[in-house]
């Protein structure tokens, strides 16, 4: 898997799993991490494709579900841009965080660990305050 | 409902002995970009030439865009066959003039567009160049056709890797030009496999497996993953 740089966004595309989700929760995390800013340009669907090698059906389906989630929107004859709601994307992120509080905690799960155990566990890293 | 491009029943095709096509079904959607995969010998020759009616089932159908193949769907299909050379005494200046006296659809701005885009220039000569460049030129002649259909019998074969790259991104910016359906029959997946919605595997005259590609990865890993499960 190559790493692909394109208008500050970041790509590793695994051709093993759906592609379509994986431009998208890319795109998004960029957004949520702030290697995009508000307002910027996005790279065009063909640009995208050319840049990713990929098919530009499956672009134009990521950039589709972005501007429903209203993390992006199109403005006619000048492309696509980050949105300038600076409140949408702080949603997006907690979104994302508490996506992966639950993966972790599912895996700490697994291994057979309980909340109690977890919060010792990072109060011994020094992650959470007392 | 999505409406076929290409639909197949029970194609069935023997050439002396060898059985090139056997009880073929598939039903290939309209405005994909579909992979035409499998082994030597596995019909999909064939199948690509009966799109464009120069072989004809010995039982069986084949309906290309709603139609039985002929003269007048083949004016809607752009063709790049295997093994194909077709502009041996010629520039490449000639090719574009034959392509826009002769061939339906072409487009000689975009065939133009698209010579630059692969590396060629007008006043090259089709005997002096490179496997590699004449295939780009086929490619860019084909390419060039607004037409809803185009069949691409192993555009990648024997070509190096710069020609090849070069070829993907010219697909990549035709399918974004323009929406055809596309087959394309390949043995270069790992390189090609992303440009792809759907994908049809064929095994010994059958249809071992189709679908569409998103889905496929879902279920099964990478096209690559599912050509091993396969053929392995």
């Amino acid at each position: 898997m190559n790493e692909i740089r394109i208008g500050g966004l970041r790509f590793s595309l695994d051709l093993s799993q759906p592609l379509y989700e994986q431009v998208l929760e890319q795109v998004r995390s960029s957004i949520a991490k702030g290697e995009i800013a508000l307002g910027e340009k996005i790279p065009s669907v063909r640009e995208m494709a050319q840049a990713l090698k990929i098919n530009p059906n499956t672009v134009m389906r990521a950039y589709q579900e972005l501007e429903r989630e209203r993390l992006t929107e199109t403005r006619r004859g000048q492309g696509t841009f980050i949105t300038t709601d600076a409140a949408r994307v702080q949603e997006i992120r907690n979104k994302l965080a508490e996506q992966a509080v639950e993966q972790f905690l599912a895996k700490m799960e697994s291994l057979g660990f309980g909340l109690k155990d977890i919060e010792s566990m990072i109060r011994a890293k020094g992650g959470v305050s007392p | 409902m999505t409406q076929s491009a290409i639909s197949a029943e029970d194609l069935c095709k023997r050439y002396g002995k060898k059985i090139a096509l056997a009880d073929f079904r598939v039903d290939i959607p309209r405005g994909t970009v579909t992979a035409i995969l499998g082994p030597n010998g596995a019909g999909k020759s064939t199948f690509m030439r009966m799109i464009t009616g120069m072989v004809r089932p010995d039982r069986g159908t084949v309906t290309v865009l709603g139609r039985k193949p002929s003269w007048k769907t083949n004016a809607s299909i752009a063709y790049l066959p295997d093994r194909a050379r077709w502009f041996g005494g010629h520039t490449v200046r000639q090719a574009v003039e034959w392509g826009a006296k002769l061939l339906p659809g072409f487009q000689t701005d975009r065939a133009w567009e698209l010579i630059d885009m692969l590396g060629l220039g007008a006043d090259q000569e089709v005997a002096g160049m490179s496997k590699g460049q004449e295939a780009r030129l086929m490619l860019a002649v084909c390419l060039a056709r607004d037409v809803p259909l185009l069949v691409l019998d192993e555009p990648f074969s024997g070509i190096d890797m710069l020609s090849r790259e070069k070829i993907v991104a010219a697909l990549i910016d035709s399918f974004s030009e323009r929406s055809q359906t596309v087959l394309i029959s390949t043995h270069e997946i790992a390189e090609t496999e992303s440009l792809f919605d759907y994908a049809v595997f064929f095994a010994e005259g059958r249809n071992a497996l189709s679908g569409d590609v998103e889905e496929l990865r879902a279920r099964r890993g990478s096209v690559q993953d599912i050509y091993r499960q396969l053929y392995g």
